[in-house]
């Protein structure tokens, strides 16, 4: 293994994922989302068994042509089986159609469900668990796995329902023939079973495997793409294409011994049909010979084998998309079966606080050991306007996140607690971050997800506070227009907008704000500033200042260093007392050229 | 393939050509094995005729090590010809893929135009795949028609009308399937989409979940999506419905055809026109021959998308570069000294600018799409509509834009940052000049892989200069705070770092690459107040004597800079210290403080 592939290995790892059903907890849960459709499930596996065994008819009665062919008997006999032939084929179809769309109705339905109950859950996950997997782990199950379990809902599940049914009811046929057919027809089970078993054993990490390359395949193309300026511009053209040409062969070799493995599989099952028609024609000349059978019931069971060859192929290759289906059902289960998040104390209490917040001896560590904040105490009275200033690192992020209960101090409190919840259900604390996200779809429908029932008046409300009412009526479609992924595209300072749009909206009575106008550029970030104000007025509000002038604008500034607070005081008093603050406004606003820090 | 500018119809055949071994063995012994396919039937119907029915036992023998032999190599000639043809198809995607990156990396730029980086992303792996496919499908196509080909010699052998029965019935069979299921498909289409919108909309709510917790919208999303889940639901079960019906169509479809050839077949034999075993093998192949016209079907599917795929990857290939390489030779050693004579690009008018080797310039725009024209020329990302940017000297429109990134590093605030670790990143152009060769540009899109350096391996670092660049980028208590320091993984292209520190990390890279001429633009955006002075400090010092230009309107970075240039209206309307500027003008005053 070189040393660049070594690394990509290692990157994949390294994550801590989130939780992943066993077979019990899948099974478990499968039954309870079955149970309200028992009956439709009884229903369709009726239907199907019928339809199968409708079928099942088609081959003794050609045998039967064939006796009446070999006894010479009159032109006019063969009508009444080839008639016959005609109204198993329609029965067939009708019943199939029907077993069809009962299991697919089921499946759907159990499916529909299970999608349902995991975005739920997935929604109300801990802020802190997911980012400890990376978000990357919970797109992938929501995109990743739930269409590939739809995928084997819809297309392998009736297929292999359809050919174990043909399997099973064409062996008990061979039977109702003679039984020594079966007997013939089951020497190929022996070899069959083994392939299957070598088969899963093999393919199923393989196929893992394989997932894994595609996935670093894709993420490498999005980095290089993506990037594709920057990589130019440094010069790190022959790097990147030789990053995507050693995943995109990693990917094929692996893809390749995926195709060898198949096709070795495939040649062990010739063998086996080979092993059983030989078996059953043998097994016809001895039976026909011996006067136990005639010629039209040998045919008959050769057909039957012959027929077998598709359902058993087909049933053993779906194996493998089962397998893969049940993996990823596991990691949907995990999910959705996870005990829902609640804090405490319990939610749906509407908690009493008078929309100050008070922090008490807090102390926060993400990893043990390496504790960010230190005792930290911080009071904001109601209506109160707090920045938050202070070098990166020096616990300003992680504070805001304490008091917008994203995580839960280590020591001390924050008051009010995560749960706390308004009458009316509407959050006590709101957070905007930094985070640029657009939810796709009309952009009514996003800034709805803050305040449901809002009106199209309230909404204009809300964007004319943040002076975006301009630009959204200016949209294609005005508020209708469909933005965020594959609509219609936004700027920064415009997305940063909306997210002050959805905070008026939520309107809490408490704001915690964080990097809001980090990434609109100068220009920008002077619009946003205005915007942000506006949104904050009548509320608590703590800002993580970047640019001074926020500062400069609040209440009361807070500095912050190695985790705790250093000082506290208004802008004038703080500018005035000389100490850090003082010397960041100055160094700010341009009156020295270069401080010492 | 020698033109630099394939068409669709190109690529597809150079993806075919570039594979035509693999095809050709393939094609051929995918044809054994539908031979061999269409055999097994006709061996059934013998061994019934000859050893069955006339309890011969030496025959029975013959015919069943006949049926042998034939599985054997129907057996073979399926594993190698699949093998030959799946590796032809991964081999031609995994070349289309390659040669894309090439393109969109090639450093006169222009493949991105229009196009987003996942589409382009898209590209490189689905229609790839696609196009890459179509092998298979040829060799597919093939085969299946020498089973049809076999099949039709041996029953037009057994008899002429029962044959003609077959194989006109066939062909009639699919044509009627396909006939009743088209407006079903149409439908289930357009219903699938709206299904898979089910799995979009929840994809997007799991993106968002910051922002959804931070205004505390759990219910209402999880509201939304679960009627968005039941819209599809029921427009899945339409179309479930319109499949399951049309698999029985299907079904009885073909039953009544088995009943027709075996009615027709069963009166020629009481005729005494064929044999018994002949009717067996006439109604195994009536049976057999729906495989191979099935083949047709999906391998016409294949070539249409290939075909559509192919457009879409010569559109990227062909796409017209940003700007021409130039042949003159770069200047050599770089003074640094750049000057734009007379620049109009972009809301730029007539700018004259020098600025001197080893100097630090600063440049505060008050339009921010001033500062990006102005960072694309001297980038050569674009060429200005009118006058000069020059290099020592030599304009850069005579340069070839590679060698212009050697001179000029032009460092983006958004800059991206890369998978690897903290310390890969920040190395990454520290080897570049002489290391790795740049690419000659009028290689064609479809070049050999050959010539991609393959390690990227073992770094020559000039020692000391990575931990200056990270010093003096505040990039240091970055990587103090990390559990594994610079050697922590960067993932998701830097989000696993705040805004911030991803800035700086940039910056540290930019600083490390050491060209002789360095243009920044807003570096700290993102920073705190505190460290970006400190950081003004350190750009400063390690950029001692080299050219350095700052595209910004921070007033640290202004302050520390030896001239700062005020460009409004897209002119420059005065030149002077960041002080005296903040005296003079309120345009400045406005732009840079407010």
């Amino acid at each position: 293994m070189t040393r660049p592939e070594a690394q990509d290995r290692a990157q994949d790892q390294d994550r801590e994922l989130l939780p992943t059903a066993t077979s019990r907890e899948t099974r478990a849960f499968l039954r309870v989302l079955v149970r309200p459709h028992r009956t439709l499930a009884a229903a369709g596996f009726t239907v199907m068994v019928g339809a199968t065994a409708v079928g099942l008819v088609t081959q003794p009665l050609l045998g039967h042509m064939v006796d009446l062919v070999a006894t010479h008997a009159p032109v006019a006999a063969l009508t009444l089986p080839a008639v016959l032939l005609v109204l198993v084929a329609v029965a067939q179809g009708v019943s199939t159609s029907l077993g069809l769309s009962l299991i697919s109705r089921l499946g759907e339905t159990v499916l529909a469900r299970l999608r349902e109950r995991f975005v739920e859950r997935a929604l109300r996950l801990p802020l802190g668990q997911v980012e400890k997997a990376g978000s990357g782990d919970l797109t992938a199950r929501v995109t990743g796995d739930v269409s590939q379990v739809a995928d084997a809902v819809r297309t392998a599940l009736p297929e292999l329902a359809r050919s174990v049914l043909a399997i099973v009811l064409t062996l008990g046929a061979l039977a109702v023939i003679d039984w020594r057919f079966l007997l013939a027809a089951l020497l190929a089970v022996p070899i069959q079973a083994h392939t299957a078993r070598w088969y899963v054993r093999n393919a199923v990490p393989l196929y893992a495997r394989e997932r894994v390359a595609a996935g670093a395949q894709q993420q490498q193309l999005l980095d290089s793409i993506g990037g594709a300026g920057t990589v130019r511009a440094f010069r790190l053209e022959a790097e990147h294409t030789g990053r995507v040409t050693r995943r995109s062969q990693a990917a094929v070799d692996l893809t390749m011994q995926g195709v060898r493995l198949v096709l070795r599989f495939y040649s062990r099952l010739h063998l086996a049909e080979y092993t059983g028609l030989a078996a059953v024609l043998v097994a016809g000349f001895f039976l026909v010979r011996s006067g136990s059978a005639t010629i039209g019931a040998a045919t008959a069971a050769a057909l039957y084998f012959h027929s077998l060859f598709a359902p058993i192929n087909s049933a053993l290759v779906l194996m493998d998309d089962a397998q893969t289906a049940l993996a990823g059902l596991a990691r949907l289960v995990g999910v959705a079966a996870a005990r829902p998040y609640e804090s405490t104390p319990a939610a749906g209490e509407p908690q009493k606080t008078d929309n100050a917040v008070t922090v008490r001896g807090v102390g926060h560590a993400y990893e043990p050991g390496r504790p960010v904040l230190h005792d930290v105490d911080l009071v904001l009275r109601a209506g109160e306007r707090v920045a938050l200033v202070g070098a990166s690192g020096a616990g300003k992020t992680t504070l805001a996140k304490l008091i917008a209960g994203i995580h839960h101090p280590t020591t001390g409190s924050v008051h009010p607690p995560v749960a706390a919840r308004r009458g009316d259900g509407g959050r006590e604390v709101a957070l905007v971050t930094q985070e640029l996200h657009v939810f796709a779809g009309p952009l009514a429908d996003d800034l709805r997800l803050a305040r449901p029932g809002a009106t199209d008046d309230d909404l204009c409300a809300a964007l004319d506070l943040v002076d975006a009412l301009t630009w959204a009526e200016a949209l294609p479609d005005g508020l209708l227009t469909v933005v965020g992924e594959g609509g219609h595209r936004l700027t920064a300072a415009q997305v940063q907008q909306l997210a002050l749009a959805r905070l008026v909206l939520a309107d809490p009575p408490i704001a915690v704000l964080d990097e809001a106008t980090a990434e609109a550029g100068s220009t920008g970030a002077r619009v946003l500033e205005k915007a942000t104000e506006r949104a904050i007025e009548g509320r608590t509000a703590l800002i993580v200042a970047h640019r001074l002038t926020q500062a400069a604008t609040a209440d009361r500034v807070v500095v912050m260093d190695g985790g705790r607070i250093v000082e506290s005081g208004t802008h004038d008093e703080l500018r005035a007392a000389g100490g850090p603050y003082a010397a960041l406004w100055e160094a700010w606003s341009g009156t020295r050229s270069t401080p010492r820090t | 393939m020698g033109a630099s500018d394939p068409s669709g119809r190109d690529v597809l055949r150079g993806a075919i050509r570039g594979q035509r071994r693999g095809v050709a063995v393939g094609s051929l012994l995918g044809a054994g094995h539908q031979a061999g396919e269409a055999s097994v039937p006709v061996l059934i119907g013998v061994v019934i005729d000859q050893a069955v029915g006339k309890g011969d036992l030496s025959a029975l023998l013959l015919w069943l090590a006949v049926l042998a032999v034939v599985y054997v190599g129907l057996s073979f000639s399926f594993r190698f010809g699949a093998r030959a043809g799946e590796r032809a198809a991964e081999q031609a995607g995994h070349k289309l893929r390659v040669a894309l990156v090439r393109r969109v990396l090639d450093a006169g730029g222009g493949a991105e135009n229009g196009r987003l980086p996942g589409a382009l992303a898209t590209i490189a792996t689905e229609d790839a795949k696609r196009v890459g496919v179509v092998n298979m499908a040829v060799m597919s196509g093939v085969a299946a028609l020498t089973g049809l080909l076999v099949g039709a010699v041996v029953l037009l052998r057994i008899s002429v009308p029962l044959g003609l029965i077959v194989l006109l019935g066939t062909p009639v069979l699919l044509w009627l399937g396909h006939l009743l299921s088209k407006p079903l498909e149409h439908r289930s289409e357009a219903e699938q989409e709206r299904a898979s919108h089910a799995s979009g909309v929840a994809a997007d709510l799991v993106a968002g979940l910051r922002v959804l917790k931070g205004i505390g919208a759990e219910a209402a999303a999880v509201d939304r999506y679960r009627r968005t889940s039941r819209d599809s639901l029921v427009a899945t079960l339409r179309a479930a419905r319109a499949e399951a019906l049309q698999s029985g169509m299907v079904l009885a479809l073909t039953g009544g055809f088995i009943a027709v050839v075996a009615l027709v077949g069963g009166r020629l034999a009481i005729a005494g026109d064929i044999t018994l075993g002949e009717l067996v093998s006439a109604v195994g192949l009536a049976l057999f021959l729906l495989g191979p016209l099935e083949v047709f079907s999906w391998v016409n599917a294949d070539l249409a998308q290939g075909r559509a795929s192919a457009a879409r990857i010569a559109g990227v290939l062909a796409a017209p570069r940003d700007v021409a390489p130039g042949g003159a030779p770069p200047p050599a050693p770089v003074r640094g000294a750049v000057r734009l004579r007379g620049v109009s690009h972009g809301g730029l008018r007539e700018i004259d600018l020098d600025v001197r080797p080893g100097e630090v310039l600063g440049v505060a725009a008050t339009d921010p799409a001033d500062a990006a024209a102005l960072l694309r020329c001297l980038g050569r990302q674009a060429d200005p509509d009118a006058g000069a940017v020059e290099l020592d000297g030599v304009p850069l429109r005579e340069l070839d834009p590679a060698d212009v990134r050697m001179a000029i590093l032009v460092a983006d605030h958004d800059a991206d940052l890369f998978e690897g670790t903290l310390r890969d990143n920040i190395t990454a152009a520290l080897d570049t000049p002489g290391r790795t060769a740049p690419d000659a540009p009028e290689r064609t899109a479809l070049g050999d892989l050959e010539r991609i350096d393959p390690a990227g391996t073992g770094r020559t670092a000039v020692p000391g200069r990575e931990e200056d660049a990270m010093r003096a980028a505040g990039v240091e208590e970055i990587a103090r705070a990390l559990a594994r320091g610079a050697d922590t993984a960067v993932t998701e292209r830097g989000r696993s770092l705040s805004g911030g520190q991803r800035q700086r990390v940039a910056l540290a890279r930019a600083l490390a690459a050491d060209r002789p001429v360095l243009v920044v633009h807003d570096p700290t955006t993102a920073v705190d107040a505190v460290t970006e002075a400190r950081i003004a400090a350190g750009i400063r010092e390690i950029r001692r004597g080299r050219t350095t230009i700052l595209v910004t309107t921070s007033p640290s970075l202004l302050a520390m800079a030896d001239r700062v240039v005020l460009l409004d209206q897209g002119r420059i309307v005065d030149t002077a210290s960041h002080a005296d500027l903040v005296q003079r003008h309120t345009a400045y005053r406005t732009a840079v403080l407010a």
